[in-house]
């Protein structure tokens, strides 16, 4: 091959610079077709509203290139939290650690700017809070929330839910 | 100590609220003027603003409620939203406008219009007091929209927090405190 970077690009099932980027192969690395591992509370808690509204959703489906260096290996990239296929959008939450959110935003900045045809949702700690404030789910809030904007957890696995009819990803 | 100490702010008075939900009466009696459509109403945070509309709607038209369980308290038993009371009569055949206090992430819009659907009405619209499109994961066309506001926590003229400010007259922003975070000038 060439370029280097049309073998890693091939692999991933990357499309440069526009084009959504399927990740089949990526995401069933990272997720277990049944039971994904949240990287945090809130997006398992996101996970279970989305059930609950029946909402299908894919965990980390798909990856989408940012950044190039020269020889055209991919360098960075960004891989929102949750796509939403009957919606059509890509959600991505920021409740982790504040340092982490400009770093985010820098992210969206680049992927707005090179798909502009993909939609992104961004869920700021303080939209999240909100969510929680309006469903009641003040415990959430205070045992794990407020915890967590300091201190990330380790990879959670959300409860069974019985009757769940939801699409959970892994393509 | 009433209600109103509670709030931090008037986002909409009741005369603004008025005249706006004439101007969507008018609206709604000029587009479906001979069509007698079904208002659907979804309990319990609309009733105000659907006993205001209907008034303002001067045409033959129907209401009908429906109430769905809503994300929180009920996730316990369920995973999955349910219909607490179904509509009364069939709308199959029929124009529909769904009436809806607020829509934030548009969640619970985004299901009932799917259910909605299902039973075969003749057109289904959307007619909302309040368009919050901060947080908004579904997108909604809405039809009717009262007004536009920012991504603030509001009570009032239906809309509650905890079941409480249903009844204020207007539209407030609720002080922090109340759900647990901090005032600004305290």
């Amino acid at each position: 091959m060439d370029n280097p970077s049309q073998g890693i690009l091939a692999i991933d099932g990357a499309e440069r610079p526009s084009g959504r980027n399927d990740q089949g192969l990526v995401a069933a690395t990272l997720t277990d077709a049944t039971k994904p591992r949240f990287a945090h509370a809130s997006e398992a808690e996101l996970a279970r509203i989305l059930d609950f509204y029946q909402v299908e959703w894919r965990y980390e489906a798909d990856v989408f290139p940012i950044t190039w260096n020269a020889s055209g290996l991919v360098t960075e990239s960004f891989a929102p939290d949750f796509y939403l296929p009957q919606i059509d959008l890509y959600v991505e939450l920021t409740t982790l650690k504040q340092s982490l959110v400009r770093k985010k935003n820098r992210k969206l900045r680049w992927m707005r700017l090179l798909y502009p045809e993909v939609r992104v949702k961004l869920l700021y700690a303080r939209d999240f809070k909100a969510l929680m404030i309006k469903y009641g789910r003040h415990d959430f809030m205070a045992q794990v929330f407020d915890a967590n904007l300091h201190n990330s957890p380790g990879p959670m696995t959300p409860e069974p839910r019985p009757a769940a009819r939801v699409t959970v990803t892994a393509a | 100590m009433t209600i109103h100490d509670d709030v931090s702010e008037v986002l909409l008075t009741g005369e603004q609220l008025q005249a706006r939900v004439a101007e969507l009466g008018r609206e709604l009696a000029a587009d479906y003027a001979d069509r007698q459509p079904v208002l659907v109403s979804v309990l319990k945070g609309s009733i105000v603003f659907l006993a205001d509309l209907v008034r303002a709607t001067e045409i033959p038209l129907s209401v009908d409620l429906m109430e769905l369980s809503s994300y929180g308290s009920n996730t316990e038993t369920s995973g999955q939203v349910r219909i607490l009371k179904d509509l009364s009569g069939s709308i199959k055949d029929r124009d529909v406008v769904v009436v809806e206090d607020i829509i934030d992430t548009g969640l619970t819009l985004n299901y009932l219009l799917r259910y909605l659907h299902d039973r075969g009405p003749t057109s289904v619209r959307i007619c909302c007091l309040l368009d919050k499109p901060a947080r908004r994961l579904a997108e909604i066309e809405i039809d009717y929209r009262g007004f536009t506001i920012p991504d603030r926590f509001v009570v009032g003229y239906g809309l509650d927090f905890d079941e409480r400010y249903r009844n204020l007259p207007y539209i407030g922003v609720l002080r922090p405190s109340v759900y647990g975070g901090a005032d600004p000038e305290a």
